[in-house]
Protein backbone atom coordinates (compact mmCIF):
# COMPACT_ATOMS: atom_id res chain seq x y z
CA UNK A 1 0.00 0.00 0.00
CA UNK A 2 1.10 3.43 -0.81
CA UNK A 3 1.26 5.84 2.28
CA UNK A 4 -0.33 9.10 1.64
CA UNK A 5 1.86 11.43 0.15
CA UNK A 6 1.67 15.07 1.63
CA UNK A 7 -0.05 17.60 0.16
CA UNK A 8 1.52 20.30 -0.42
CA UNK A 9 -1.57 22.87 -0.88
CA UNK A 10 -0.47 26.41 -2.90
CA UNK A 11 -2.93 29.19 -1.45
CA UNK A 12 -3.92 31.59 -3.99
CA UNK A 13 -6.39 34.81 -4.38
CA UNK A 14 -8.88 35.36 -6.79
CA UNK A 15 -7.93 39.00 -8.98
CA UNK A 16 -11.10 38.84 -10.04
CA UNK A 17 -12.68 38.92 -6.53
CA UNK A 18 -10.36 38.37 -3.98
CA UNK A 19 -11.48 35.01 -2.34
CA UNK A 20 -8.80 32.41 -1.89
CA UNK A 21 -7.91 29.70 -3.83
CA UNK A 22 -6.19 26.45 -2.73
CA UNK A 23 -4.25 24.76 -5.48
CA UNK A 24 -3.10 21.19 -5.05
CA UNK A 25 -2.22 19.58 -8.14
CA UNK A 26 1.36 21.22 -8.49
CA UNK A 27 2.78 21.78 -11.41
CA UNK A 28 0.36 20.00 -13.57
CA UNK A 29 -2.22 22.62 -13.15
CA UNK A 30 -3.25 24.74 -16.41
CA UNK A 31 -6.46 26.53 -14.76
CA UNK A 32 -7.78 27.02 -11.39
CA UNK A 33 -12.01 28.23 -11.08
CA UNK A 34 -12.24 30.54 -7.76
CA UNK A 35 -15.52 28.90 -5.96
CA UNK A 36 -16.90 32.42 -5.62
CA UNK A 37 -17.05 34.06 -8.84
CA UNK A 38 -16.38 31.08 -10.99
CA UNK A 39 -13.57 32.54 -13.04
CA UNK A 40 -11.02 30.46 -14.55
CA UNK A 41 -7.62 31.54 -13.84
CA UNK A 42 -3.77 30.84 -15.76
CA UNK A 43 -2.44 28.75 -12.95
CA UNK A 44 0.52 29.31 -14.76
CA UNK A 45 0.34 32.61 -14.93
CA UNK A 46 2.44 34.52 -11.88
CA UNK A 47 -1.00 37.15 -12.09
CA UNK A 48 -3.29 34.25 -12.41
CA UNK A 49 -4.73 35.98 -15.29
CA UNK A 50 -8.88 35.22 -15.87
CA UNK A 51 -9.22 32.70 -18.64
CA UNK A 52 -12.70 32.53 -18.50
CA UNK A 53 -15.65 33.20 -16.80
CA UNK A 54 -19.09 30.37 -16.11
CA UNK A 55 -22.59 32.27 -16.17
CA UNK A 56 -22.98 32.57 -12.05
CA UNK A 57 -26.48 31.42 -12.09
CA UNK A 58 -25.76 28.04 -12.42
CA UNK A 59 -24.17 26.54 -9.83
CA UNK A 60 -23.45 22.71 -9.29
CA UNK A 61 -22.66 21.23 -5.52
CA UNK A 62 -19.87 18.34 -5.97
CA UNK A 63 -21.21 15.40 -4.97
CA UNK A 64 -17.59 14.09 -3.67
CA UNK A 65 -16.66 17.65 -2.36
CA UNK A 66 -12.80 18.90 -3.75
CA UNK A 67 -10.10 17.88 -1.14
CA UNK A 68 -11.87 14.78 -0.06
CA UNK A 69 -9.36 11.64 -0.47
CA UNK A 70 -9.72 8.26 -1.30
CA UNK A 71 -8.27 4.92 -2.06
CA UNK A 72 -8.27 3.89 -5.68
CA UNK A 73 -6.31 0.53 -6.66
CA UNK A 74 -4.12 0.75 -3.52
CA UNK A 75 -3.27 4.83 -3.94
CA UNK A 76 -4.43 7.62 -2.18
CA UNK A 77 -6.15 10.21 -4.85
CA UNK A 78 -7.65 13.41 -3.62
CA UNK A 79 -10.84 14.92 -5.88
CA UNK A 80 -9.14 18.55 -7.09
CA UNK A 81 -11.54 19.49 -9.93
CA UNK A 82 -15.52 19.24 -10.94
CA UNK A 83 -17.00 20.43 -13.72
CA UNK A 84 -20.54 19.68 -15.01
CA UNK A 85 -20.86 18.99 -18.99
CA UNK A 86 -23.64 18.58 -21.29
CA UNK A 87 -24.50 17.41 -24.72
CA UNK A 88 -28.33 18.45 -26.63
CA UNK A 89 -29.61 15.69 -28.47
CA UNK A 90 -33.11 16.44 -30.26
CA UNK A 91 -33.09 19.79 -28.21
CA UNK A 92 -32.96 18.31 -25.11
CA UNK A 93 -29.78 18.53 -22.68
CA UNK A 94 -28.26 15.90 -20.87
CA UNK A 95 -25.68 16.81 -18.13
CA UNK A 96 -23.27 14.88 -16.45
CA UNK A 97 -20.47 15.31 -13.65
CA UNK A 98 -16.82 15.18 -13.88
CA UNK A 99 -14.41 15.16 -10.89
CA UNK A 100 -10.84 15.02 -11.55
CA UNK A 101 -8.63 12.91 -9.16
CA UNK A 102 -4.76 13.69 -8.52
CA UNK A 103 -1.81 11.44 -7.08
CA UNK A 104 1.07 13.04 -7.26
CA UNK A 105 2.89 9.66 -8.39
CA UNK A 106 0.50 8.24 -9.85
CA UNK A 107 -0.90 11.11 -12.19
CA UNK A 108 -5.07 11.73 -13.25
CA UNK A 109 -8.03 9.91 -12.62
CA UNK A 110 -11.76 10.70 -13.49
CA UNK A 111 -14.74 9.91 -12.20
CA UNK A 112 -17.92 10.43 -14.11
CA UNK A 113 -22.06 10.54 -12.87
CA UNK A 114 -25.00 10.60 -14.71
CA UNK A 115 -28.16 9.94 -13.33
CA UNK A 116 -26.24 7.96 -10.48
CA UNK A 117 -24.36 6.26 -13.31
CA UNK A 118 -20.67 6.04 -12.12
CA UNK A 119 -17.26 5.24 -14.63
CA UNK A 120 -13.33 5.03 -13.27
CA UNK A 121 -11.89 7.02 -16.42
CA UNK A 122 -8.44 6.88 -16.99
CA UNK A 123 -6.67 7.92 -20.21
CA UNK A 124 -5.43 5.86 -22.23
CA UNK A 125 -2.13 6.21 -24.47
CA UNK A 126 -2.09 3.61 -27.45
CA UNK A 127 -4.41 4.51 -30.31
CA UNK A 128 -7.66 2.25 -30.36
CA UNK A 129 -7.98 0.64 -34.14
CA UNK A 130 -11.40 1.92 -35.94
CA UNK A 131 -12.83 -1.05 -37.10
CA UNK A 132 -16.85 -2.35 -37.92
CA UNK A 133 -18.87 -4.89 -36.58
CA UNK A 134 -21.79 -6.16 -37.99
CA UNK A 135 -22.26 -2.97 -40.62
CA UNK A 136 -21.82 -0.33 -37.39
CA UNK A 137 -18.34 1.33 -36.37
CA UNK A 138 -16.36 -0.15 -33.63
CA UNK A 139 -13.20 0.41 -31.71
CA UNK A 140 -10.86 -2.10 -31.30
CA UNK A 141 -8.72 -1.69 -27.69
CA UNK A 142 -6.48 -3.94 -25.70
CA UNK A 143 -7.73 -7.09 -28.10
CA UNK A 144 -11.77 -6.03 -26.97
CA UNK A 145 -13.95 -4.40 -29.75
CA UNK A 146 -15.91 -1.64 -28.47
CA UNK A 147 -19.23 -1.15 -30.77
CA UNK A 148 -19.75 2.58 -30.77
CA UNK A 149 -22.98 3.56 -28.92
CA UNK A 150 -23.16 7.61 -28.93
CA UNK A 151 -21.58 11.11 -30.73
CA UNK A 152 -22.49 14.07 -29.14
CA UNK A 153 -20.66 17.32 -29.24
CA UNK A 154 -19.99 18.43 -25.46
CA UNK A 155 -20.34 21.86 -23.75
CA UNK A 156 -18.42 22.40 -20.34
CA UNK A 157 -21.55 24.24 -18.04
CA UNK A 158 -19.65 24.55 -14.50
CA UNK A 159 -16.06 23.84 -13.04
CA UNK A 160 -14.53 24.15 -9.81
CA UNK A 161 -11.06 23.67 -9.20
CA UNK A 162 -8.18 22.80 -10.88
CA UNK A 163 -7.43 21.11 -13.99
CA UNK A 164 -4.63 20.06 -16.09
CA UNK A 165 -5.37 21.78 -19.29
CA UNK A 166 -6.75 25.47 -19.68
CA UNK A 167 -10.62 25.67 -18.88
CA UNK A 168 -12.59 28.30 -21.32
CA UNK A 169 -16.54 28.35 -20.93
CA UNK A 170 -16.45 27.99 -24.97
CA UNK A 171 -14.65 24.83 -25.11
CA UNK A 172 -16.47 22.17 -27.70
CA UNK A 173 -15.30 19.16 -27.80
CA UNK A 174 -17.09 15.78 -30.02
CA UNK A 175 -17.25 12.90 -27.96
CA UNK A 176 -17.83 9.09 -29.49
CA UNK A 177 -18.76 6.59 -26.86
CA UNK A 178 -17.65 2.95 -27.87
CA UNK A 179 -19.31 0.34 -25.40
CA UNK A 180 -18.34 -3.37 -24.03
CA UNK A 181 -19.78 -3.80 -20.74
CA UNK A 182 -18.35 -3.09 -18.15
CA UNK A 183 -16.17 -0.69 -20.04
CA UNK A 184 -16.88 2.70 -22.66
CA UNK A 185 -13.61 3.42 -24.61
CA UNK A 186 -14.54 7.47 -25.55
CA UNK A 187 -12.69 9.92 -27.90
CA UNK A 188 -13.01 13.51 -27.07
CA UNK A 189 -11.74 15.46 -30.36
CA UNK A 190 -11.10 18.94 -30.74
CA UNK A 191 -9.90 21.04 -33.31
CA UNK A 192 -6.98 20.30 -32.31
CA UNK A 193 -5.92 17.11 -30.99
CA UNK A 194 -8.30 13.75 -30.23
CA UNK A 195 -7.80 12.44 -26.40
CA UNK A 196 -8.88 8.79 -25.68
CA UNK A 197 -9.95 7.27 -22.49
CA UNK A 198 -11.09 3.83 -21.04
CA UNK A 199 -13.72 4.01 -18.55
CA UNK A 200 -15.11 1.31 -15.94
CA UNK A 201 -18.78 1.30 -14.64
CA UNK A 202 -18.75 1.25 -10.66
CA UNK A 203 -21.46 2.00 -8.34
CA UNK A 204 -22.10 4.76 -6.23
CA UNK A 205 -21.54 2.19 -3.00
CA UNK A 206 -18.02 1.87 -4.30
CA UNK A 207 -17.87 5.61 -4.41
CA UNK A 208 -19.28 6.15 -0.84
CA UNK A 209 -16.97 3.76 0.26
CA UNK A 210 -13.81 4.93 -1.68
CA UNK A 211 -14.15 8.34 -0.23
CA UNK A 212 -15.70 7.97 2.80
CA UNK A 213 -18.96 9.78 1.83
CA UNK A 214 -21.96 10.52 4.29
CA UNK A 215 -24.89 9.20 3.69
CA UNK A 216 -26.15 6.83 0.66
CA UNK A 217 -25.32 7.08 -2.59
CA UNK A 218 -28.43 8.35 -5.05
CA UNK A 219 -29.88 5.33 -6.97
CA UNK A 220 -28.94 4.88 -10.40
CA UNK A 221 -31.93 5.88 -12.81
CA UNK A 222 -32.81 3.99 -16.09
CA UNK A 223 -30.01 1.56 -17.72
CA UNK A 224 -26.41 3.18 -18.54
CA UNK A 225 -24.34 2.98 -21.87
CA UNK A 226 -21.85 0.65 -20.04
CA UNK A 227 -23.98 -0.77 -17.16
CA UNK A 228 -23.15 -4.49 -17.10
CA UNK A 229 -26.61 -6.46 -17.35
CA UNK A 230 -27.65 -8.32 -14.25
CA UNK A 231 -28.99 -10.54 -16.38
CA UNK A 232 -26.52 -11.18 -18.73
CA UNK A 233 -24.68 -13.82 -16.61
CA UNK A 234 -27.96 -15.41 -15.32
CA UNK A 235 -28.73 -15.97 -18.85
CA UNK A 236 -26.07 -18.28 -19.76
CA UNK A 237 -26.34 -19.87 -16.53
CA UNK A 238 -29.70 -21.07 -16.68
CA UNK A 239 -29.54 -21.80 -19.82
CA UNK A 240 -26.77 -24.40 -19.22
CA UNK A 241 -29.33 -25.74 -16.57
CA UNK A 242 -32.33 -25.89 -18.69
CA UNK A 243 -29.91 -28.04 -20.89
CA UNK A 244 -29.00 -30.50 -18.31
CA UNK A 245 -33.12 -30.49 -17.79
CA UNK A 246 -33.38 -31.44 -21.35
CA UNK A 247 -30.90 -33.83 -21.67
CA UNK A 248 -32.94 -35.61 -18.13
CA UNK A 249 -36.00 -35.14 -20.11
CA UNK A 250 -34.44 -36.79 -23.12
CA UNK A 251 -33.44 -39.59 -21.42
CA UNK A 252 -36.77 -39.97 -19.11
CA UNK A 253 -38.17 -40.29 -22.48
CA UNK A 254 -36.29 -42.66 -23.75
CA UNK A 255 -36.22 -45.11 -20.93
CA UNK A 256 -40.13 -44.68 -21.09
CA UNK A 257 -40.27 -45.50 -25.03
CA UNK A 258 -37.84 -47.77 -25.25
CA UNK A 259 -40.63 -50.12 -24.30
CA UNK A 260 -43.66 -51.13 -26.77
CA UNK A 261 -47.35 -51.07 -24.85
CA UNK A 262 -48.30 -54.56 -24.46
CA UNK A 263 -52.12 -54.91 -26.16
CA UNK A 264 -54.40 -56.76 -24.02
CA UNK A 265 -57.35 -56.58 -26.06
CA UNK A 266 -58.10 -56.15 -30.01
CA UNK A 267 -61.66 -56.84 -31.25
CA UNK A 268 -63.79 -55.66 -34.70
CA UNK A 269 -67.08 -54.85 -34.71
CA UNK A 270 -69.59 -53.34 -37.25
CA UNK A 271 -72.73 -50.86 -36.78
CA UNK A 272 -75.74 -50.77 -38.58
CA UNK A 273 -79.07 -48.42 -38.19
CA UNK A 274 -81.04 -50.90 -36.03
CA UNK A 275 -78.48 -52.83 -34.31
CA UNK A 276 -76.73 -50.62 -31.52
CA UNK A 277 -76.87 -53.22 -28.52
CA UNK A 278 -75.21 -52.82 -25.66
CA UNK A 279 -72.31 -55.22 -25.51
CA UNK A 280 -69.70 -56.53 -23.48
CA UNK A 281 -66.01 -57.79 -24.80
CA UNK A 282 -64.04 -60.54 -23.74
CA UNK A 283 -62.66 -60.37 -20.75
CA UNK A 284 -58.74 -59.25 -20.33
CA UNK A 285 -56.04 -59.18 -17.28
CA UNK A 286 -54.21 -55.88 -16.73
CA UNK A 287 -51.10 -56.55 -15.34
CA UNK A 288 -48.16 -55.05 -12.81
CA UNK A 289 -48.41 -51.87 -11.13
CA UNK A 290 -51.17 -48.94 -11.77
CA UNK A 291 -50.85 -47.59 -15.03
CA UNK A 292 -53.32 -46.51 -17.54
CA UNK A 293 -55.12 -48.35 -20.20
CA UNK A 294 -55.21 -47.00 -23.98
CA UNK A 295 -58.41 -47.31 -25.82
CA UNK A 296 -58.10 -46.40 -29.06
CA UNK A 297 -61.08 -47.05 -32.10
CA UNK A 298 -60.19 -47.12 -35.70
CA UNK A 299 -63.16 -46.81 -38.09
CA UNK A 300 -63.94 -46.50 -41.69
CA UNK A 301 -66.98 -44.31 -40.90
CA UNK A 302 -67.39 -41.60 -43.98
CA UNK A 303 -69.62 -38.71 -43.59
CA UNK A 304 -71.40 -39.42 -40.29
CA UNK A 305 -70.52 -40.07 -36.77
CA UNK A 306 -70.70 -42.64 -34.12
CA UNK A 307 -70.63 -42.46 -30.26
CA UNK A 308 -69.70 -45.78 -28.20
CA UNK A 309 -70.27 -45.70 -24.18
CA UNK A 310 -67.95 -47.20 -22.13
CA UNK A 311 -68.00 -48.75 -19.01
CA UNK A 312 -64.17 -50.84 -18.02
CA UNK A 313 -65.66 -52.83 -15.15
CA UNK A 314 -63.41 -54.38 -12.69
CA UNK A 315 -64.66 -58.30 -12.61
CA UNK A 316 -63.38 -58.83 -9.14
CA UNK A 317 -64.55 -55.39 -7.44
CA UNK A 318 -67.21 -54.44 -9.27
CA UNK A 319 -66.02 -50.88 -9.76
CA UNK A 320 -66.84 -49.64 -13.65
CA UNK A 321 -64.96 -46.45 -14.55
CA UNK A 322 -67.13 -44.46 -17.27
CA UNK A 323 -66.34 -42.92 -20.46
CA UNK A 324 -67.35 -42.17 -23.55
CA UNK A 325 -66.06 -41.33 -26.93
CA UNK A 326 -67.49 -39.84 -30.28
CA UNK A 327 -65.87 -41.08 -34.08
CA UNK A 328 -66.80 -38.27 -36.87
CA UNK A 329 -65.68 -37.82 -39.88
CA UNK A 330 -66.74 -35.91 -42.92
CA UNK A 331 -65.44 -35.33 -46.29
CA UNK A 332 -66.25 -33.48 -49.81
CA UNK A 333 -65.43 -31.16 -52.71
CA UNK A 334 -66.42 -27.93 -52.34
CA UNK A 335 -65.02 -25.49 -55.54
CA UNK A 336 -62.91 -28.16 -56.75
CA UNK A 337 -61.21 -28.40 -53.32
CA UNK A 338 -61.15 -31.53 -51.38
CA UNK A 339 -61.68 -31.34 -47.60
CA UNK A 340 -62.23 -33.02 -44.45
CA UNK A 341 -63.00 -32.74 -40.79
CA UNK A 342 -62.90 -35.04 -37.64
CA UNK A 343 -61.00 -38.26 -37.69
CA UNK A 344 -61.46 -41.75 -38.36
CA UNK A 345 -59.60 -42.81 -34.93
CA UNK A 346 -59.92 -41.98 -31.83
CA UNK A 347 -57.32 -42.73 -28.77
CA UNK A 348 -57.98 -42.20 -24.98
CA UNK A 349 -56.22 -43.02 -21.68
CA UNK A 350 -57.63 -44.71 -18.79
CA UNK A 351 -55.85 -43.54 -15.86
CA UNK A 352 -54.48 -45.35 -13.02
CA UNK A 353 -56.10 -48.68 -13.67
CA UNK A 354 -55.25 -51.00 -11.13
CA UNK A 355 -54.43 -54.21 -12.03
CA UNK A 356 -57.04 -57.14 -12.29
CA UNK A 357 -59.20 -58.80 -14.67
CA UNK A 358 -61.27 -56.30 -16.49
CA UNK A 359 -64.25 -56.16 -19.42
CA UNK A 360 -65.29 -53.38 -21.83
CA UNK A 361 -69.34 -53.11 -21.79
CA UNK A 362 -69.97 -51.07 -24.94
CA UNK A 363 -73.19 -49.43 -25.49
CA UNK A 364 -72.51 -47.91 -29.29
CA UNK A 365 -74.92 -44.99 -30.96
CA UNK A 366 -74.94 -44.08 -34.61
CA UNK A 367 -75.99 -40.80 -36.37
CA UNK A 368 -79.86 -41.59 -37.27
CA UNK A 369 -79.09 -40.37 -40.82
CA UNK A 370 -76.50 -42.80 -41.44
CA UNK A 371 -77.12 -45.11 -44.38
CA UNK A 372 -74.41 -47.57 -44.19
CA UNK A 373 -72.83 -49.63 -41.61
CA UNK A 374 -69.64 -48.39 -39.75
CA UNK A 375 -67.28 -50.69 -39.30
CA UNK A 376 -64.46 -50.18 -35.87
CA UNK A 377 -62.13 -51.54 -34.74
CA UNK A 378 -61.46 -51.69 -30.57
CA UNK A 379 -57.43 -51.88 -29.35
CA UNK A 380 -56.79 -51.75 -26.24
CA UNK A 381 -52.75 -51.17 -24.86
CA UNK A 382 -51.93 -50.98 -20.83
CA UNK A 383 -48.74 -48.58 -19.83
CA UNK A 384 -48.68 -45.86 -22.84
CA UNK A 385 -46.33 -43.30 -22.18
CA UNK A 386 -48.23 -39.64 -22.64
CA UNK A 387 -45.67 -37.91 -25.06
CA UNK A 388 -48.21 -34.58 -24.09
CA UNK A 389 -46.22 -34.78 -20.27
CA UNK A 390 -42.97 -34.83 -22.01
CA UNK A 391 -44.11 -31.48 -23.71
CA UNK A 392 -45.97 -29.84 -20.90
CA UNK A 393 -42.75 -30.53 -18.58
CA UNK A 394 -40.51 -29.00 -21.45
CA UNK A 395 -42.92 -25.50 -22.22
CA UNK A 396 -42.80 -25.19 -18.02
CA UNK A 397 -38.64 -25.97 -17.92
CA UNK A 398 -38.28 -22.93 -20.75
CA UNK A 399 -40.34 -20.66 -18.78
CA UNK A 400 -37.12 -19.72 -16.47
CA UNK A 401 -34.95 -19.31 -18.97
CA UNK A 402 -37.32 -17.41 -21.62
CA UNK A 403 -38.04 -15.26 -18.72
CA UNK A 404 -33.88 -13.81 -18.19
CA UNK A 405 -34.01 -13.98 -21.53
CA UNK A 406 -36.47 -11.73 -22.24
CA UNK A 407 -35.41 -9.50 -19.25
CA UNK A 408 -32.01 -9.78 -20.57
CA UNK A 409 -32.95 -8.34 -23.78
CA UNK A 410 -35.36 -5.92 -22.29
CA UNK A 411 -32.24 -4.50 -20.65
CA UNK A 412 -30.55 -4.68 -23.86
CA UNK A 413 -33.64 -2.30 -25.79
CA UNK A 414 -33.04 0.03 -22.79
CA UNK A 415 -29.58 0.71 -23.14
CA UNK A 416 -29.42 0.96 -27.01
CA UNK A 417 -32.91 3.04 -26.32
CA UNK A 418 -30.27 6.22 -25.76
CA UNK A 419 -27.80 5.37 -28.33
CA UNK A 420 -27.63 6.81 -31.72
CA UNK A 421 -29.14 4.32 -32.93
CA UNK A 422 -32.66 4.19 -31.35
CA UNK A 423 -34.97 1.56 -30.33
CA UNK A 424 -34.80 -0.61 -33.73
CA UNK A 425 -31.52 -1.07 -33.54
CA UNK A 426 -31.25 -1.51 -30.00
CA UNK A 427 -33.37 -4.42 -30.21
CA UNK A 428 -31.65 -5.89 -32.54
CA UNK A 429 -28.37 -5.17 -30.72
CA UNK A 430 -29.84 -7.39 -27.50
CA UNK A 431 -28.77 -10.81 -29.26
CA UNK A 432 -25.48 -10.15 -29.16
CA UNK A 433 -24.99 -7.23 -26.89
CA UNK A 434 -23.54 -9.18 -23.75
CA UNK A 435 -20.68 -10.96 -25.91
CA UNK A 436 -18.20 -8.73 -24.33
CA UNK A 437 -19.46 -9.66 -20.68
CA UNK B 1 -25.29 -22.96 -10.97
CA UNK B 2 -26.17 -21.69 -8.07
CA UNK B 3 -27.61 -18.88 -8.61
CA UNK B 4 -30.39 -21.07 -9.92
CA UNK B 5 -31.19 -23.26 -7.00
CA UNK B 6 -34.79 -22.06 -7.38
CA UNK B 7 -34.87 -23.08 -11.12
CA UNK B 8 -33.03 -26.57 -10.05
CA UNK B 9 -35.52 -27.13 -7.60
CA UNK B 10 -38.40 -26.39 -9.57
CA UNK B 11 -36.93 -28.53 -12.82
CA UNK B 12 -36.59 -31.27 -10.28
CA UNK B 13 -39.87 -31.11 -8.55
CA UNK B 14 -41.47 -30.85 -12.08
CA UNK B 15 -39.51 -34.21 -13.63
CA UNK B 16 -40.51 -36.16 -10.38
CA UNK B 17 -43.85 -34.93 -11.21
CA UNK B 18 -43.69 -35.94 -14.70
CA UNK B 19 -42.10 -39.47 -13.75
CA UNK B 20 -44.49 -40.02 -10.97
CA UNK B 21 -47.57 -39.14 -13.59
CA UNK B 22 -46.05 -41.48 -16.16
CA UNK B 23 -45.29 -44.17 -13.33
CA UNK B 24 -48.91 -44.18 -11.80
CA UNK B 25 -50.17 -43.45 -15.47
CA UNK B 26 -52.23 -40.45 -14.71
CA UNK B 27 -54.21 -38.84 -17.83
CA UNK B 28 -56.36 -35.82 -18.40
CA UNK B 29 -59.00 -37.78 -19.13
CA UNK B 30 -62.24 -37.14 -17.61
CA UNK B 31 -64.06 -40.09 -16.62
CA UNK B 32 -67.23 -41.19 -13.64
CA UNK B 33 -66.96 -44.13 -11.61
CA UNK B 34 -69.27 -46.05 -10.73
CA UNK B 35 -69.21 -49.09 -8.11
CA UNK B 36 -70.95 -52.23 -7.44
CA UNK B 37 -71.73 -53.13 -10.87
CA UNK B 38 -73.51 -56.28 -10.52
CA UNK B 39 -71.83 -59.45 -12.09
CA UNK B 40 -75.45 -59.63 -14.14
CA UNK B 41 -74.12 -56.90 -16.93
CA UNK B 42 -71.55 -59.58 -18.02
CA UNK B 43 -74.77 -61.27 -19.20
CA UNK B 44 -77.22 -58.58 -19.88
CA UNK B 45 -75.03 -55.66 -20.94
CA UNK B 46 -78.30 -53.95 -21.50
CA UNK B 47 -78.97 -53.63 -17.91
CA UNK B 48 -76.34 -51.27 -17.03
CA UNK B 49 -76.95 -47.61 -17.07
CA UNK B 50 -74.11 -45.27 -17.88
CA UNK B 51 -73.92 -41.59 -17.23
CA UNK B 52 -72.91 -40.90 -20.55
CA UNK B 53 -76.00 -42.37 -22.45
CA UNK B 54 -77.30 -40.24 -24.89
CA UNK B 55 -74.57 -38.09 -25.39
CA UNK B 56 -74.14 -38.92 -28.78
CA UNK B 57 -77.83 -38.14 -30.22
CA UNK B 58 -77.04 -34.61 -30.84
CA UNK B 59 -78.08 -34.01 -34.29
CA UNK B 60 -75.55 -32.55 -36.59
CA UNK B 61 -74.09 -33.65 -39.83
CA UNK B 62 -73.29 -31.90 -43.56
Amino acid sequence: MVAAPPVAVRALRCPSCGAAIEQRGFDHTRSVACASCFAVLDAADPSLRVLTRFAGHLRVRPQIPLGTRGQVGGAPYEAIGFMQRSIAVDGERYAWREYLLFNPYRGFLYLTEYDGHWNLVRTVRALPERVHQGGRLAARYGGDTFRHFQTAVAGTDFVLGEFPWEVRAEDRAEVRDFIAPPRVLSAESTDDETAWSLGEYVTGAWVWKTFELPGRPPAPRGVYANQPSPFAAARRSVWQVFMLFLIALVAMAAVRYADAPAQVLRESRQLAPGQLDPYVTESFTLGGRTSNLEVRVGSDVSNSWFYLVFALVDEGSGRAVDFAREVSYYEGVEGGERWTEGSRTDRVRIPSVPPGRYYLRVAPELAPDAVRPVSYTLTLRRDVPSGGFYAVALLLLLVPPVWVTARAAAFESTRWMESDYGSATGNAAASDGEDDD
Amino acid sequence: MTRHLAYLAYGTALLALLGFAEYRGWSLLRTSETRNVPRSVRDNPGAYRSPYVGGGRILRGK
